[in-house]
């Protein structure tokens, strides 16, 4: 009967009813806010070239990036190059990178990072209010850093080992970000130049660069045998320094040493294996300590994994480092003993950054608490002039740090470090990182140069870390990595550029 | 501060507009319910029947035109008193037409009347199914089949 | 005639209209920036048509449904105050040397709906006169369209309107009224012997086909012209129509089963066939694959969509323009559901589909219970057509089915659409009224 078929009409329409709306509501409510940010909305496009951004300062005051209004076009202006790994840039066309995009928001002021005055604005529909943002990093250090890498291809971090705070993040060669962000229509040109750019200007090689450890990573190895009780500062190995000529044969593999430079071996102990850097010596501290306590020291000190250089939700993301081949975004296993006896001196399978080795730094300089790191020190109220404004909207602070190894083994690590630096046979290898070799007087450094054996033709990537002062009387104020790819050795290149940017920061901070 | 004023009286504006929006939704909600609530009631009350025939022309006045009649499944129409809808007119024979549901519709089939049975003007000469709302004359009586 | 109190009526209009005035004063305040109502004739205008129409229906005793009227006045608020919103210039009448608005316009055509509505409403005592002149009506369907074929010209690409002087018209706004009223007609004579099949094919059994016949080639005849129109929305709610239709007077499955086969074949020959199709249905699946070319339409929808969230951007305070120009297109027509949306958010977006949903579901009902078949089936295929019109666009418009240009009964702007809307309601109302008065003895001629 109709009645009958009218009421299965009504439920099929219903049903149709629901559907419809199912479809409204994936819209407006589960999709609105992917739209709302999607780079490619002509909306936001369009906001954003009349938007006013907020100006990034540097830690002293100094004014890095600032955008102004002209016409109802927004322009940006970056004052120095040697910031756009940092800062990024924010361009109409190509979109924003750095902390340009980690801000976006705050920046533009979309958001107001109290809450209470977030919803008052948003009930009142006010226009959105550009913040100012203040980095860790002094120019001067940034400037002084990236001048002593020069024409290299390298990088240079530098943070405070205590707070986490990034002194200074340097990657070269780096280029200029304001024909980027300037006129979209002619934005094109300059982008793709850079792109095919043998040097790989855009690739930000603190952040994002991998590359052989070598030698450096022997602070890590110590520190994680050290530290799970596998050897103490003591500990010799018998058949070293008979190996040191013969080579150490590991399942049927044989290692061999470095070039010595007519240095005789020895019974070496920590503080000397380091000190002359003796492959044979931490091979066997490898394989005491054993692979799965390895990896385990390697994860909880970040590296298997990516980082980020804060704050948290705002952060930048730097590229995992690996001590073996990765596996699903984590190190593998290894695949024997040669490939970590390799690992123990930094060759193998391993690959890390820079930002990764600055930390290993700072966590021996931190007595092995491995400070958080960040680069943005507050968000203020916009200024309209090149000084910041007063009213300091939030803070970020240090967020503490993690216990990576024990106070004790950290210590132990530090002393040779000392040692590697200041020693009678360390100081040919890493005596250039010393700071009182560049005007310093009242302390001395602790580090550990690297020379990344890449096989083949290829030069060296030459590596530097360390920390200063590194004395028993003060805390450590800076832990700095420094990478030149294919400086030659490290103590050639690397150790004097680390040295000196050391030595710059206490003079800073002592002027201050 | 007078812009903030504005928009904060705009905002309550705004707000009232979506609330009689949802004021009006709620009548509508109500009338429906309150609608379906005695619509079941008249269900029941009218559950019997299958269908009925409305009296619209009848000279003789047997049956009256204005009237309905209720019918049952099987239903013989004619001139003899014996029929379940007896028709008085000189036009009808004795046994004119049958009327009878058969499960899902209503069918009508002319029992060799002198005049015969016409189901929307049409004179029909075998069963033709009814639907509600046709016309059915027998004779001068014309009558509407209505649920 | 005696009077009939329409008390339910009354006390549902009056919130409703009363959203016109209020919305045509936030929309003010909003636009201007000061506290001050605005100009309010039209809305107040708008009040009068409906109260107006109230109690001439009041006056006429007539017993028709309660809730109609009320929802139509609720779907016209919302389109009413979203047109007075936007620019007027987008469209307008300058006839008989009088300057009109867009919704002044609108205006007026619910002025000349509401009397149609009446007229049919009040003056059609007997529906069942309209079932008598169904191959009239077919003829009359036939002549529309070779009407629109002959004389009509090409707007976006849909041949659909023909000039008439000082007004456009749209035919197949009213061809839909009219291939109703004949398929009601129609099954309402044949459905016993389209239920009672006996063909069998496979697990399918279809009608003995003399009886099935006519309304196929009726039917073929009114999709060709359709899709030769390049008016793909009208031929899928013809066939919505249809089906429904079909599937109300026979109860059977089967035949909207094997309509459905024949419509997703027809689809994917046409997808084949016509290029224009293609690119539809190409903009359909991925929008976003060129968002300033072919995909242009839908990714501005579905910004506006996403700009407007749950609460709206609110009356006056959204529609981003670019350059000077609003960003959806076709805003008063094809996507005013999106223009709600954006401004009133997922709650005015919902409170426009549950105004249709009563819309739809009292048409049900009153169907359910008409005193005849023809009635029945009638109201069913306009039900259908309002409410298969409200998921079709609205679906077009989330991106859920491709777009296709049709209108929201009683919100787009358009005076053909407007008035064939209300002569459908007008015919809702008459035979609920027939219903609501059998139940008492019947009216004396």
């Amino acid at each position: 009967m109709i009645a009958t078929n009218v009421r299965r009409l009504g439920l099929y329409l219903i049903l149709s009813f629901a559907v419809v709306s199912g479809s409204i509501v994936w819209w407006q409510v589960v999709q609105a806010q992917a739209l709302a940010t999607r780079g490619d909305n002509p909306e936001v496009i369009a906001a954003r070239r009349s938007l006013l951004r907020g100006t990034i300062f540097d830690a002293s005051g100094q004014v890095l990036a600032r955008s102004q209004v002209v016409e109802g076009l927004s322009t940006r202006t970056y004052a120095d190059p040697a910031f756009t790994h940092v800062i990024g840039y924010s361009s109409f066309r190509f979109g924003s990178t750095g902390v340009e995009r980690a801000f976006e928001d705050l920046l533009v002021g979309q958001s107001d990072p109290n809450p209470i005055r977030q919803l008052v604005n948003d009930v009142l529909d006010r226009q959105p209010q550009p913040r100012d943002l203040t980095l860790t990093i002094d120019r001067r250090l940034q400037d002084f850093a990236a001048a002593q890498l020069g024409s290299n291809r390298g990088a240079v971090v530098a943070i405070d080992p205590t707070s986490g705070a990034v002194l200074a993040l340097v990657s070269t060669p780096t280029f200029d970000a304001n024909p980027i962000s300037g006129d979209p229509d002619v934005a094109q040109e300059p982008m793709d130049a850079l792109r095919e750019d043998s040097a790989q200007p855009l690739l930000s090689r603190a952040r994002q660069g991998q590359y052989v450890p070598g030698s450096i990573l022997k602070v890590f190895t110590a520190a994680a045998a050290l530290d799970a009780g596998a050897i103490t500062p003591e500990t010799t190995f018998p058949d070293q320094p008979r190996q040191e000529t013969e080579g150490f044969v590991v399942d049927g593999f044989t290692i061999r040493e470095h070039d010595l430079g007519g240095l005789q071996p020895d019974l070496w102990a920590l503080s000397e294996g380091l000190q002359v850097s003796s492959n044979i010596y931490f091979a066997h501290v490898g394989l005491d300590l054993g692979a799965d306590a390895f990896l385990a020291a390697a994860r909880r000190l970040g590296m298997c994994a990516s980082l980020e250089i804060g704050p948290p939700d705002r952060a930048l993301s730097v590229t995992p480092s690996y001590v073996t081949q990765p596996v699903e975004g984590d190190c593998g296993p290894f695949s024997g003993d040669v490939e970590l006896a390799s690992a123990s001196f930094g060759q193998g399978s391993t690959l890390v950054t820079p930002v990764q080795m600055a930390l290993l730094a700072a966590a021996i300089a931190g007595d092995g608490v491995m400070p958080h790191p960040y680069l943005v020190s507050d968000v203020r109220a916009h200024s309209e002039t090149d000084a910041p404004a007063d009213e300091v909207l939030q803070r970020f602070s240090s967020r503490g740090g993690t216990r990576v190894i024990s106070t004790e083994a950290a210590r132990q690590v530090r002393s040779a470090m000392v040692d590697a630096v200041n020693g009678e046979l360390g100081r040919p290898y890493a005596g250039q990182g010393d700071v009182t070799l560049y005007g310093i007087s009242n302390a001395r450094s602790a580090g550990k140069t690297g020379t990344a054996q890449l096989g083949g033709e290829q030069a060296p990537h030459s590596w530097f870390i360390g920390f200063a002062p590194a004395g028993e009387e003060a805390s450590a104020a800076i832990a700095v990595a420094v990478l030149v790819e294919s400086g030659g050795s490290g103590s050639t290149n690397a150790a004097p550029i680390a040295g000196q940017v050391m030595a710059e920061y206490l003079r800073l901070a002592a002027g201050e | 501060m007078t812009g903030d004023i504005l928009r904060v009286l705009l905002l309550a504006l705004q707000l009232g507009f979506v609330a009689l929006l949802y004021l009006v939704m709620l009548r509508f909600a109500g009338s429906l319910l309150k609608d379906l609530r005695s619509a079941e009631q008249a269900q029941l009350a009218s559950r019997s029947g299958i269908g009925r025939l409305a009296v619209l022309e009848s000279p003789e006045d047997e049956p009256q035109a204005g009237t309905t009649i209720a019918l049952g499944p099987i239903n013989s129409i004619g001139r003899n008193v014996n029929n379940t809808i007896y028709v008085e007119d000189d036009f009808v024979s004795a046994t004119h037409a049958m009327l009878t549901f058969r499960g899902r519709s209503w069918f009508v089939e002319d029992q060799g009347s002198t005049n015969g049975t016409y189901v929307n003007g049409h004179r029909i000469d075998r069963p033709v199914a009814l639907s509600f709302g046709d016309e059915l004359t027998v004779g001068r009586v014309r009558m509407r089949l209505d649920r | 005639m005696r009077i009939a109190w329409r008390g339910v009526e009354l006390r549902l209009l009056l919130p409703t209209l009363l959203l016109v005035p209020l919305g045509f004063i936030v929309t003010h305040v909003a636009l201007s920036g000061a506290f001050e109502p605005g100009p309010l004739e039209l809305a107040l205008g708008y009040v009068a048509l409906f109260v107006g129409a109230h109690l001439v229906l009041v006056a006429f005793g007539h017993r028709g449904d309660q809730l109609l009227l009320p929802a139509v006045g609720a779907m016209g608020a919302v389109g009413l105050v979203m047109l007075n919103r936007l620019p007027q210039d987008l469209a307008g009448t300058s006839a008989f040397d009088v300057e009109l608005g867009m919704a002044a316009t609108q205006l007026l055509w619910f002025g000349v709906g509401i009397v149609a509505m009446l007229a049919i409403a009040i003056g059609l005592r007997d529906h069942g006169i309209l079932r008598h002149y169904k191959y009239s009506w077919a003829a009359i369907g036939i002549l529309l369209l070779a009407a629109t074929l002959l004389f009509g010209y090409e707007v976006n690409g849909a041949r659909l309107w023909i000039d008439l002087g000082p007004v456009s018209v749209q035919p197949g706004e009213f061809l839909k009224i009219v291939l109703v009223v004949f398929l009601a007609g129609y099954l309402a004579e044949t459905r016993t012997l389209l239920t009672s099949a006996r063909l069998r094919i496979g697990f399918l059994s279809i009608p003995p086909l003399p009886y099935f016949l006519p309304m196929l080639v009726l039917f073929g005849a009114v999709m060709l012209i359709a899709v030769r129109l390049n008016d793909l929305g009208t031929a899928l709610l013809f066939f919505g129509i249809f089906l429904t239709m079909l599937f109300v007077a026979t109860g059977r499955r089967s035949y909207v089963l094997i309509g459905l086969l024949l419509f997703v074949a027809g689809s994917f020959v046409a997808y084949q066939l016509f290029a224009h199709v293609q690119a539809r249905v190409d903009v359909w699946l991925d929008p976003f694959a060129d968002p300033l070319g072919a995909g242009f339409q839908p990714v501005r929808a579905i910004y506006a969509f996403g700009r407007g969230g749950i609460f709206g951007e609110g009356l006056g305070q959204g529609l981003v323009t670019l350059g000077g120009s609003l960003t959806i297109p076709f805003v008063h027509t094809d996507f005013i559901f999106t223009a709600v949306a954006e401004e009133l958010g997922l709650l005015g977006a919902f409170a426009v589909l549950g105004f249709a949903a009563v819309l739809v579901f009292r048409g049900l009902r009153i169907a359910a219970l008409a005193r005849d078949d023809f009635g029945a089936l009638l109201v069913v295929g306009l039900t259908a057509s309002l409410g298969l019109q409200t998921l079709i666009i609205v679906g077009g418009n989330t991106k859920l089915i491709p777009l296709t240009g049709i209108t929201l009964p009683f919100v787009s702007y358009g005076g053909s659409s407007v008035l064939a809307s209300f002569v459908m309601v007008g015919l809702l109302l008459a035979v609920s009224h027939r219903s609501a008065i059998g139940t008492d003895a019947e009216p004396q001629p």
